[in-house]
């Protein structure tokens, strides 16, 4: 293991620090580093809530700011925050109006915001839950509420942020952020395990030649594993499986998110891009949106995914609305 | 006995003491085929339970196991903390309303408890999870609820039921979170979590006076 770090044990305590001394703009409540909100609460707004295992920057907390999130649970390295952490977040970001819980489809994230859901309503504070899972190859069609959450939450983060921040009511928000989630697709590729500190080595291994395609992004078993092939022909691949549950026709729009897993260079990211430019104009379906960077990644892994959410007339202001966190810049259009 | 909201922290420190005295041999049962952290969040999280009762005296039997479950939701924050936690939290919402515990109360109150571990859990019955215990005992209270039994007989019963279901969780093979990575292994150790409800309800029945 090659890393900068000092203890293995202090990795997310340290980073957390180091996010808190470089953006005032977020703090922590209940005395608890793991506990990540908003400096700058909006009286009267919907909250939203997210969390998850650290090792994903910038998922989840980056997404925490103005127009995007009010707060998250920062677990441990791949682990699930507590239902109290969960719960603290809550009470600090609710402003009256009711909290949204929106977070990525993994089993004990599940478990502990339901918790600190049921917690919450002992506290008189109402929440709602929308779980991301947007990854088309941890499930076939029709057994969608297995997929994993990966970076295509963050479309979610921006509709469910900007409808927010317009003032609408929970149920809106939750109508508006459901109805992206159905309309999101990733398809990711790995190249390269990642290595979670505390355990000092990868968790797997991939052949010097080989790609996996559909990782989930902490090493899950993806759908093939096989030689690497010229980026065109893997970003085919990718996109097929993406086109084939999405019915795109001509003059619709998208927006994309061409997204590194962490050590996979921009350079690369935008050699996917070029193809992935080329396939959507063969189809006459138009980029509105596209982002292009590390968004959701897996410590050090090597590899990609592409995201696309099929946008119609009430997603696409709202995916145009401006942005503003420490990870996350957007100029609205 | 009755049992009512004043009864309630006695009961918990019941559950309190008696998590305390088993400790070490929940660390040991647990290690077998687990992380070894069982004995230490029950204890914790009990004790937690027993002084949020001793700190604000509960109304109602609802609020009191409200108290008791947000507490123990915050000082075990691990999957067995999590799901008791959670049965706490779903029979509190059973005994809205109700003054005294009577049997039907208790049979409402365990199938409450039952259904939210088996609903958050995601377990099935034969997994070799703590709902193997605990799906017996709630059905032989139900069961005496409506034979007319008192709430001390329907909790000896359910204790009865308890310990006979835990001696059966034996014979299974985990299929389910960390457990389930032993396999064949696991059989013949009896399930860790099934051991939880066993105490809860052989306590429960103590304080009862059974």
């Amino acid at each position: 293991m090659k890393k900068f770090l000092n203890k293995p044990e202090d990795f997310v305590e340290e980073m957390l620090e180091g996010i808190y001394a470089a953006h005032p703009e977020v703090t922590h409540v209940a005395d608890d580093l793991h506990c990540f909100v908003t400096a700058n609460p909006v009286p009267g707004k919907v909250g939203i809530v997210t969390g998850g295992g650290s090792g994903h920057l910038p998922l989840f907390l980056g997404y925490v700011g103005d127009g995007m999130l009010d707060g998250a649970g920062v677990g441990g390295v791949f682990q699930s925050p507590s239902s109290d952490q969960i719960l603290e977040v809550t009470k600090h970001v609710d402003q009256g109006a009711g909290v949204l819980y929106l977070y990525g489809n993994y089993s004990g994230d599940i478990m502990n915001f339901d918790l600190a859901g049921e917690l919450a309503e002992v506290d008189d504070i109402e929440t709602a839950t929308v779980v991301g899972n947007d990854d088309v190859a941890s499930s076939k069609p029709g057994e969608e509420h297995k997929r994993r959450g990966v970076a295509g939450i963050v479309f979610l983060y921006k509709v469910a942020g900007a409808a927010a921040a317009e003032m609408k009511p929970l149920a809106e928000v939750v109508r508006l952020t459901e109805k992206a989630k159905a309309r999101t697709r990733t398809m990711g590729v790995a190249l390269t395990p990642c290595i979670v500190p505390e355990v000092g080595k990868p968790s797997f291994t991939l052949g010097e030649d080989e790609m996996e395609i559909g990782m989930g992004i902490h090493g899950e078993p993806g759908i093939t594993r096989k030689t690497l092939e010229p980026a065109d022909a893997v970003v085919d691949e990718m996109l097929e499986r993406i086109f084939a549950e999405q019915d795109y026709a001509a003059g619709d729009e998208v927006a994309i998110i061409v997204n590194g897993l962490g050590a996979t260079p921009m350079e690369e990211l935008y050699i996917f891009y070029r193809r992935i430019s080329q396939l959507f104009a063969e189809r006459n379906v138009s980029v509105a949106q596209v982002w292009i960077g590390e968004f959701a990644t897996s410590m050090e892994m090597a590899g990609a995914s592409i995201s696309v959410l099929h946008l119609d007339d009430e997603l696409k202001p709202l995916i145009a609305r401006g942005a503003t966190t420490p990870f996350f810049k957007h100029i609205a259009k | 006995m009755t049992m009512d909201a004043k009864a309630l922290p006695d009961l918990f420190n019941r559950y309190r003491d008696r998590f305390a005295a088993e400790k070490q041999a929940l660390i040991e049962l647990d290690g077998k085929v687990g992380d070894s952290d069982l004995g230490l969040t029950m204890a914790k999280g009990f004790t937690a339970a027993a002084a949020a009762l001793e700190e604000k005296a509960p109304e109602t039997l609802a609020d009191g196991m409200k108290t008791a479950g947000a507490a123990i939701a915050k000082a075990a924050p691990s999957t067995m903390g999590t799901l008791m936690a959670t049965g706490f939290l779903r029979g509190a919402k059973a005994l809205d309303g109700v003054d005294v515990m009577d049997t039907a109360a208790l049979a409402d109150f365990w199938a409450a408890f039952r259904d939210g571990i088996a609903q958050r859990g995601k377990a099935q019955l034969g997994d070799k999870t703590v709902l193997d215990v605990l799906h017996p005992m709630a059905e032989t209270i139900a069961a005496q609820a409506q034979a007319g039994a008192s709430p001390a007989e329907a909790s000896r019963a359910a204790a009865q039921a308890a310990k006979e279901a835990l001696e059966a969780t034996k014979d299974m093979e985990a299929q389910h979170g960390k457990a389930a990575a032993f396999g064949e292994k696991s059989k013949g150790i009896q399930d860790a979590g099934g051991t939880v409800a066993c105490i809860l309800i052989e306590e429960t029945s103590a304080a009862f006076g059974a």
